[in-house]
């Protein structure tokens, strides 16, 4: 009857029609979205980006199957996806070298070299994504639209600024191209609808860094607060696109449960502890690290394995595993600040003796002064000066010399509005109110940016110079003595400075001059 | 309500639409019927019949040989053409014994005597069984009366007529159990008189809903025996999987389904058990499925065993105009067996011909890329292993973390894990190499 061959094969015979380019299709679906809303909020220099990093993923990962001679793995969509996801995380200010940089990382270095699709142990989005931040420290933080840089959400509530909700929630704060939680959540909601993310990733991620937020965020169970955490720094795209990528995830439910404890806990961790306010990525390549042993750790056991013959009621053993995880975390934590509590504090004592002397060279001792010590109590702990902004004095003292003669003045001052929190600093006057130097006690600025405030080149500018107040300048290249340039990339650490700064001689004008 | 089910498990495309719905009718065969003599689990039987002997159907041609082995029943009347190796279903050789078909069907004497209840021992119901020739009729092929001979009748709690036909395409159990209904019942019933501690549960998917019906109608007045309804999902028939979704108790690897209280039953298998009591009928023929989407009139008939698949596909009107057939399968898309030629007989554990006009696996392998760890594997498998973890095993050798840390010799090669996979990775042809492997250097 039929003359041809039949082909014969192992079962099964039948397979779904899923292919791994479908997989990776849903996801650019569920991210397009985004990325048109990106668009449309940052115009066509956010196009432009976006383009260029597919472009630059897709061109790398063709040259090296190109030049290594293997079989062109372009349509299997993983290329184009790692560019989507890199170029949604970053700032549409960008120099355009950055996506083309970040493309061929990812793709090169983290991808390819460790045997392609399938192999790389890290996220390849964010390992490039990484690898900018550190080298391009400044271009890839500067959210400007238009020349007008102004805070991200995040440093807004840290500055203690009202931030709405409304606007971080539809996206029209300062951030990423593909920076709307909503639509991040409704491409996450497409992801999950068409099977291409299983809920237990972004689940357990999200409620453990909520969780953490609310046990050492400082604001308790505040929505407001909880909010906008979860909808900055990159905690959704994190959440639902990039910890999920399968590759450097785990195989099970259980597994998958406690890599999102990990992410959720490294990412609080890192927000309440940390510098830098969108280490949203390091968490996920650390908790790409731990992926191999989490696989390795929690084989199940197959059906008939339960202690027993008959089944009992299922111990919900992997529950509490995350639970003691979490538990375990948190008391570290807590138990870590209580020790070394006063430590620190000595610390800060020591630090401050310091740069009292630094600031007041000449002096042998400093005292109190009645007038100065008065004028701290009355203003009772509140602002100094509201067009200073959050300055607050904390004490103001006399430096003598062995004879007993007045040689200067030491004003510390702490300003509240810095980009990663508190900047204290000690201001040194002379008697009739030059400014000696200037001396940090408190500076936790981005490493390359705001902490460039405390080096020479800035903070020299004020030596030597007898002004009312000082200007700050952003653009750079001052002609008078009373400007100030700013650290560029950080004209708010910079401003939050010379605001501190002109508290001091406010302070010593109204108390002493 | 929420119907019972187990974790994991695939939702491939039924098809059985293609072949419930026509009038069942029976096919006698006009070409010569061949009976290898391993249609069942175990050794071999012995022919008794030699080249040139006159044959009527139900007569014996081949004598159980030793405990773990069944009888050969011929299913036609005629001459014994010769007793030779001949190619079977699986690809191998086996003894076979050819009848040149009358086509009279002349039965033997005693065939189809009437026993009334009553008259009969509990031996008896064995004895019968064991002459009638019946084994696992569900596809596993295991001697029906080595299966219901228990040192201690007493420890089993349940006894589960399997009925949930979860592999696609393939309805001759659903068909069965609509027009025959009140046999099956009888037959577990008979199965049951053997322990006296047991219950009897029929497990049907609830995509059968006029099987449900119609035995549920005959279950409304019995006191051990109901209908128990689970989800339609693939593997639900698996031995291991139904008995955990019914009676919530698991097996391992190496343990049979008596070792927890439970012996399951295909519901053919329990049809042709009331036959043999209750009609001296032995197996002679069985409800059979010819589908797939290169087949004119896909159908379920009754066929007798022995016939060659040519002739069953013509049967069903054969291969539509225009239509090559690219792959046959003996059995379901996610179990059966490619068949090389279709100039072979089936047997009695054989339910179903599928003939594909495409084949999804050649397709499959244009389509392979490298594995995305994506976990959907480990999500549908039914034994809950971990696939992409044992195939990354398999493929460095590694036996020992393949058996003892991925409990691979667990897999019941159900395919769920293969049919899921976006990448299209061979998985299942991996494992069944890699336990074959192991299995070989434990008999060493």
């Amino acid at each position: 009857m039929t003359d041809t061959l039949l082909n014969i094969s192992s079962s099964p015979h039948i397979r779904k029609r899923l292919t791994v380019g479908n997989v990776m299709f849903q996801v650019i679906l569920a991210l397009i979205p985004s990325a048109v809303f990106g668009i449309y909020r940052y115009g066509l220099r956010a196009f432009l980006i976006i383009a260029l990093t597919v472009l630059s993923t897709e061109l790398t990962e063709f040259l090296f199957d190109y030049i290594s001679k293997k079989p062109n793995t372009l349509k299997d969509g993983s290329a184009a996806v790692t560019g989507l996801l890199l170029a949604l995380s970053l700032s549409h200010s960008v120099p355009l070298y950055i996506p083309i940089l970040g493309g061929i990382f990812a793709i090169l270095f983290v991808k390819c070299f460790f045997g392609g699709l399938g192999k790389n142990f890290m996220n390849p989005a964010l390992a490039a994504r990484c690898f900018l931040l550190i080298s391009f420290g400044s271009a890839m933080t500067n959210f400007a639209v238009d020349g007008v840089s102004s805070a991200t959400p995040l440093a807004a509530l840290q500055a203690g600024e009202t931030v709405s909700l409304s606007d971080v929630f539809l996206g029209f704060s300062n951030g990423v191209i593909g920076s709307s939680p909503l639509l991040l959540v409704i491409g996450g909601l497409i992801l999950l609808a068409a099977g291409g993310v299983t809920i237990e990733i972004p689940a357990s991620c999200l409620i453990a860094f909520t969780a953490f937020m609310a046990l050492f965020g400082g604001k308790g169970l505040d929505p407001h607060y909880l909010m906008i955490h979860i909808c900055s720094g990159g905690v959704l795209m994190g959440a639902f696109f990039m910890a999920t990528d399968p590759v450097t995830s785990p195989m099970t439910s259980a597994g998958q449960l406690l890599y999102g404890v990990i992410i959720g806990v490294l990412f609080g961790l890192f927000r309440v502890k940390g510098t830098a306010t969108d280490s949203g990525s390091y968490a996920i390549i650390i908790a790409n690290l731990f992926v191999p042993l989490i696989d390795k750790m929690r084989v199940r056991k197959p059906l008939g394995y339960k202690n027993g013959e008959y089944r009992e009621h299922e111990f919900p053993k992997a529950a509490f595993n995350l639970m003691a995880i979490t538990l375990i975390a948190g008391l570290t934590l807590s138990s870590v600040y209580l020790l070394t509590k006063d430590a620190i504090q000595q610390q800060k004592e020591a630090a401050k003796a310091a740069s009292y002397q630094a600031v007041c060279p000449v002096a042998v001792d400093f005292s109190s002064n009645t007038a100065m010590d008065n004028a701290i109590q009355a203003l009772n702990g509140g602002v100094y000066n509201e067009n200073y902004g959050k300055t607050y004095i904390n004490e103001a003292v006399v430096g003598t010399a062995s004879d007993g003669s007045v040689t200067g003045y030491v004003i510390s001052v702490t300003s509240a509005d810095g980009f990663d929190g508190n900047i204290t600093l000690s201001v040194g006057l002379a008697p009739d109110g030059t400014v000696n130097s200037i001396s940090f006690t408190e500076l936790n600025e981005t490493a390359g940016m705001g902490m460039r405030c405390g080096d020479d080149e800035f903070k020299n500018q004020f030596n030597g110079v007898k002004t009312n107040a000082f200007l700050l300048n952003k653009a750079g290249g001052s002609t008078s003595d009373s400007e100030i340039d700013s650290v560029s990339g950080a004209s708010i650490s910079s401003g939050a400075v010379v605001n501190a700064v002109n508290t001091a001689l406010a302070f010593f004008a109204e108390t002493v001059g | 309500m929420k119907l019972k089910t187990f974790r994991g498990g695939v939702h491939p495309e039924g098809h059985k639409e293609l072949s419930k719905s026509l009038p069942v009718e029976a096919y006698l065969p006009k070409g010569d019927l061949i009976f290898p003599t391993n249609q069942h689990i175990g050794k071999p039987a012995r022919p008794v019949v030699k080249k040139g002997d006159k044959v009527l159907a139900g007569q014996l041609l081949a004598e159980a040989d030793g405990f773990v082995s069944a009888n050969i029943i011929c299913s036609c009347s005629g001459t014994v053409k010769a007793v030779e190796e001949r190619h079977t279903i699986s690809g191998s050789r086996a003894t076979c014994v050819i009848v040149e078909n009358d086509g009279q069907f002349t039965l033997a004497s005693g065939v189809g005597k009437e026993r009334r209840e009553g008259t009969f021992s509990n031996k008896d119901i064995l004895d019968a069984i064991k002459a009638a020739g019946i084994v696992g009729l569900g596809g596993a092929g295991f001697p029906t009366h080595v299966k219901l001979t228990s040192k201690n009748p007493e420890a089993i709690d349940y006894i589960i007529a399997n009925g949930s036909e979860c592999e696609p395409y393939i309805t001759c159990d659903d068909v069965l159990m609509q027009r025959e209904n009140r046999a099956i019942v009888e037959g577990l019933k008979l199965v049951l008189r053997l322990f006296p501690n047991a219950q009897g549960i029929i497990a049907i998917e609830n995509n059968k809903p006029e099987a449900i019906q119609a035995m549920e109608a005959v279950c409304a007045g019995e006191k051990q025996v109901y209908v128990q309804q689970v989800l339609a999902k693939y593997p639900e028939g698996g031995e291991r999987n139904l008995i955990s979704v019914v009676t919530g108790r698991d097996l391992k690897f190496g343990q049979l389904p008596a070792d927890v209280g439970c012996i399951v039953c295909n519901v053919s298998t329990l049809y042709a058990i009331y036959c043999a009591v209750y009609h001296s009928e032995p197996l002679m023929e069985r409800y059979f499925t010819v589908s797939g989407d290169a087949i004119v009139h896909p159908r379920t008939m009754s066929v007798c065993i022995g016939t060659s698949c040519e002739e069953l596909i013509h049967a069903a009107g054969g291969i539509k105009d225009g239509c090559t057939a690219k792959k046959v399968l003996c059995g379901g898309p996610m179990m059966g067996i490619a068949m090389s030629s279709l100039n072979v007989p089936i047997s009695k554990n054989n339910n179903a011909l599928t003939v594909l006009a495409e084949d999804p696996v050649e397709q499959a392998q244009t389509q392979m890329t490298a594995c995305i760890r994506c976990g959907r594997c480990a999500h549908v498998c039914p034994i809950h292993l971990v696939p992409q973890m044992m195939a990354e095993a398999a493929q460095h050798g590694d036996l020992e973390r393949y058996e003892q840390k991925l409990y691979g010799l667990d897999c019941i090669a159900c395919g769920s894990c293969t049919y899921v996979c976006p990448a299209k990775r061979p998985l299942m042809q991996l494992f069944k190499q890699t336990k074959a492997a192991i299995m070989a250097s434990k008999r060493k």
